[in-house]
């Protein structure tokens, strides 16, 4: 994002709009840190200025740079892999889809949530750790794909290193029985990361809202802590007709 | 993407608080889904929505436009994120669904407990369940907690810590009342879950414990 100077009054009311504190006063103008904005366009979405200030910039949709709008604006339509927002249906679709059947879970590993963002070089260290572990399919439909170079390493493209998100999402599944080597990596490459990541699992439940015994032992026996709110597909979805593959 | 699924708060707040997908299954359901969507984004307004958005559209309710706009914004394949204040309201919403038999997700962003509870009292079997484990990392960067309530209410993180804090402090300096404040807040949050309810309902707990500088 921009913030014209020769327009800006120095009001500073966009500057706490700014998730990441990119804008700050500089000789009484407010000025938008490039390095520091992930061009995720809450400043003007906000139309909290005055005198019609802010723009985007110029070269926000060049590449390797597009990637911090793709991928920290939710209203921006994923350009570099034709696929919108940063994950894909996950559990929210599964009674239709089956994405994940009883037997398997699905692990999603959110860089930089919540609020701080994370950079590419840092991901990429969990990437490689993941991949190290035997993690080397990535859910197809997820841009996160785009990021990769080599999915038997867990490279990423190295033009990307500079780059950094709000929110990426590693998307895979596992069987059951492979749920506690992947929560002990990803709880020893969270010690390697100089920023934040959430991590959740999906599942198929058992009647009753009852989640599966071994999914349960497994989360505790790895030291994780469920929290009490969760996201939950309720079961009354149906297809209307079946994928054409 | 599973904005939804982190949000903090006092457990008190969150046992009242349901977030509402309605989500057509891209390549399973889409053809045709726009005026299943619509009876849902219909029942949805008359069970009175503490927030509602139709993604067709990106404009909350709270952004100046109307029902009809919103509802007419409805096409295949447009989603609806919804939230929901208390248990009756939810129950109640949940048994129109069921009633509707529209064939659409519907996906409940809540307090398992609760929800295990109304979907055995209406005959719910939910299908799939959605696990939050927690932030890993340097948690130490991580905004306090009293702040973090407001900001993973929008699981993008678009609604920014320092907006909190200027909010509280235009409400400490009876600039704004809690639910102006609160409407504030809701705006940066582009997908229509954060809850402007407990956001004014937390601000009014946490505003006499911060000071400010009057000059």
């Amino acid at each position: 994002m921009l913030i014209r100077k020769d327009l800006c009054v120095g009001c500073g009311r966009c500057q706490p709009y700014c998730p990441v504190g990119a804008i700050q006063f500089e000789e009484l103008k407010s000025v938008v840190d490039q390095e520091v904005c992930y061009e995720c366009g809450t400043c003007l979405r906000s139309e909290i200025c005055p005198v019609e200030a802010i723009e985007e910039s110029p070269y926000v949709y060049e590449y390797p740079r597009a990637l911090r709008k793709f991928f920290s604006d939710p209203n921006a339509t994923h350009a570099l892999t034709g696929i919108a927002g940063r994950g894909t249906e996950e559990s929210k679709s599964n009674d239709v889809i089956n994405r994940v059947v009883p037997g398997e879970v699905g692990v999603a590993i959110e860089f930089g949530r919540p609020t701080l963002g994370m950079d590419l070089t840092n991901i990429q260290k969990v990437t490689r750790a993941m991949a190290k572990a035997g993690i080397t399919e990535i859910e197809p439909d997820n841009p996160f794909n785009d990021m990769i170079q080599n999915h038997d390493t867990g490279d990423l493209k190295p033009e990307l290193m500079g780059e950094k998100v709000l929110s990426a999402i590693m998307e895979f599944k596992v069987k059951r029985d492979q749920l506690g080597h992947v929560l002990r990596t990803i709880k020893q490459a969270a010690k390697e990361v100089d920023g934040v990541f959430v991590v959740d699992v999906y599942t198929r439940l058992e009647p009753g809202l009852t989640v599966p015994k071994e999914v349960i032992e497994t989360i505790e026996a790895e030291g994780y802590t469920r929290r009490p709110n969760a996201k939950i597909n309720m079961g009354l979805g149906r297809a209307n007709k079946r994928k054409d593959s | 993407m599973t904005h939804s699924l982190h949000r903090e708060g006092p457990l008190d707040l969150l046992d009242k608080e349901y977030v509402l997908f309605v989500y057509p299954a891209r390549g399973f359901n889409y053809d045709g889904s726009g005026p299943k969507v619509r009876r849902l984004g219909e029942m949805l307004f008359h069970q009175g929505p503490a927030n509602l958005l139709v993604t067709t559209l990106r404009r909350n309710m709270y952004s100046a436009i109307s029902q009809e706009e919103i509802l007419n914004s409805i096409k295949d394949g447009a989603k609806i994120f919804c939230v929901l204040e208390d248990r009756e309201k939810f129950k109640d919403t949940m048994a129109k669904i069921k009633e509707m038999d529209e064939g659409i997700s519907i996906v409940i962003s809540g307090v398992i407990d609760r929800v295990r509870e109304v979907s055995a009292e209406l005959g719910l079997n939910p299908h799939t369940i959605n696990l939050s484990l927690g932030i890993h990392g340097r948690t130490d960067r991580l905004p306090p907690a009293d702040i973090r309530q407001f900001t993973t209410m929008c699981g993008h993180g678009m609604v920014s810590p320092r907006l909190i804090r200027d909010v509280i402090r235009r409400v400490k300096t009876g600039k704004l009342n809690l639910w102006e404040a609160s409407l504030i807040l809701t705006a940066p949050c582009s997908c229509g879950i954060f809850n402007p309810c407990r956001s004014a309902e937390m601000l009014k707990d946490l505003v006499p414990l911060y000071t400010v500088n009057r000059l």
